[in-house]
């Protein structure tokens, strides 16, 4: 196939699924309940054991005590994304936090707060 | 030997009926609201991943076809490029396939290359095309060596494997539930496949076939898509970034950083490139015997259930060996 036309159809292509994505409501963030970040955490780390769940009021992140330490849930997508809060700067960023893992493939996740929620969550993010 | 055999790149004029293909799905979901989940994000960087894969053929195809023309120059034996001989070299390739891929799940060094295809949660035909940028560097082309030493011309081989990748394509959907029995039974099907890109204990290192499933029950690999324990599609650990560029090189970074940690052996240096992913020198984490393993502790119901077969005589609270 001559690589313009070639050129045309992969690029055509990407912004025409993108736009039909974005324009039938595709980009919504996950929203989490109390009971569902209970149960996606047990997805990602299933030999935990849950103390307690404590989730943004925006939907989007979740703070999972267990039993082994703490972990941070949040929305990725319409999917989630999990890590346990072992390796990771906890940054102020102007609408909560950025938690900052060092990690290639998960590099920072930035958690919505409001004042209240901010300085909850810094005395639970706390190591112990 | 005859060095004018040209064949058309399968795969580039196929893109036209992935595009149409994918807005089909789509619109099936949309339509009916089942069988399966479009995202936005995940899309678009499976869709670049898709493109990337393509610009890495252009960029550095030319190692791999000068291997496989050096290979023809050596090799006595043409074995022409009659209709019957580009099947035989179809299934052959077909075969050389499943071992590759087998390869690219239990060779951290040839996972790296493949991960990104699985590092998607979701599982819709973009999935299909999220392929590897990286695949040149795993020198997974030796594999095919053995097909063009036995006489079959290299734009052959590599037009019957741009079929292969394009039979995949249609596999990676949800929502087809199961083709006939005699189909299921012989060919690799959007169940087959989908029980692959399961990340739940069960699915793990399983249905690596091409086109043909024969391969796995074959040798033993094959695990049924189970009605009661639905495929949850990604990674054991699930990657948080839509970045084409960290889905691509994520896994060789990780390669990078723990092989030249300070205090290693050489020993566990070249175990973290070349052990099945999940190796670690110190325990600190579980391959996928020990993620079965653990599972099974925690469901001793699941024992001897397909996908849990080689537990069958173990005992319970049996601790899988480190690999």
């Amino acid at each position: 196939m001559p690589l313009d036309i070639l050129l045309v159809l992969v690029v055509g292509g990407i912004a025409g699924i993108t736009l039909l994505l974005h324009l039938t409501g595709r980009s919504r963030l996950r929203v989490l309940s109390p009971e569902l970040a209970w149960s996606e955490w047990l997805r990602h780390a299933p030999d935990d054991s849950i103390i307690d769940v404590t989730v943004a009021h925006d939907g989007h992140a979740a703070l999972i005590r267990t039993e082994t330490g703490n972990g941070l849930l949040w929305s990725f997508g319409a999917d989630t994304v999990a890590r346990h809060l072992l390796d990771f700067d906890l940054l102020d960023h102007p609408q909560g936090f950025q938690v900052q893992f060092h990690d290639f493939a998960t590099p920072k996740a930035i958690i919505h707060l409001d004042e209240r929620e901010r300085r909850h969550w810094q005395h639970l993010m706390e190591p112990a | 030997m005859t060095d004018h055999v040209t064949f058309p790149d399968a795969v580039q004029w196929a893109v036209p009926f992935f595009i149409a293909a994918i807005l089909a799905e789509f619109l099936w979901i949309a339509v009916k609201g089942r069988g399966g989940r479009y995202e936005t994000r995940d899309a678009v960087t499976s869709l670049i991943m898709g493109a990337g894969n393509i610009a890495s053929g252009f960029l550095l195809g030319f190692i791999a076809y000068a291997f496989f023309m050096w290979l023809w120059q050596i090799t006595p034996l043409n074995l022409g490029t009659s209709i019957p001989v580009i099947l035989l070299c179809f299934v052959l390739d077909d075969f050389r396939y499943y071992w590759v891929h087998r390869f690219g799940h239990r060779i951290r060094w040839v996972w790296a290359s493949h991960v990104n295809h699985h590092s998607s949660q979701h599982y819709n035909l973009t999935t299909a095309l999220r392929q590897t940028w990286t695949y040149t560097f795993t020198f997974m082309m030796l594999v095919r060596a053995p097909l063009i030493l036995l006489g079959f011309h290299p734009a052959m081989v590599l037009f019957v494997g741009g079929l292969n990748l394009i039979y995949q394509f249609w596999i990676h959907t949800e929502a087809i539930g199961k083709m006939p029995r005699w189909f299921e039974a012989v060919m690799n099907t959007p169940s087959h496949h989908r029980a692959h890109h399961g990340r739940n204990a069960r699915y793990l290192d399983c249905n690596y076939a091409g086109v043909f499933i024969i391969w796995d029950k074959m040798f033993g690999t094959f695990v049924p898509e189970q009605e009661d324990d639905r495929v949850d599609y990604g990674l054991v650990h699930n990657i948080g970034t839509f970045n084409p560029l960290r889905v691509a090189f994520h896994e060789w970074v990780g390669i990078w950083r723990d092989a030249t940690q300070p205090g290693l052996t050489i020993r566990q240096r070249l175990a973290y490139c070349f052990a099945p992913p999940g190796y670690s020198h110190d325990g600190s984490r579980d391959n996928s015997e020990q993620i079965k393993a653990k599972h099974l502790d925690r469901h001793p119901e699941d024992r001897g259930t397909p996908g849990f077969e080689q537990f069958d005589t173990k005992q319970p609270n049996t601790q899988a060996k480190q690999a």
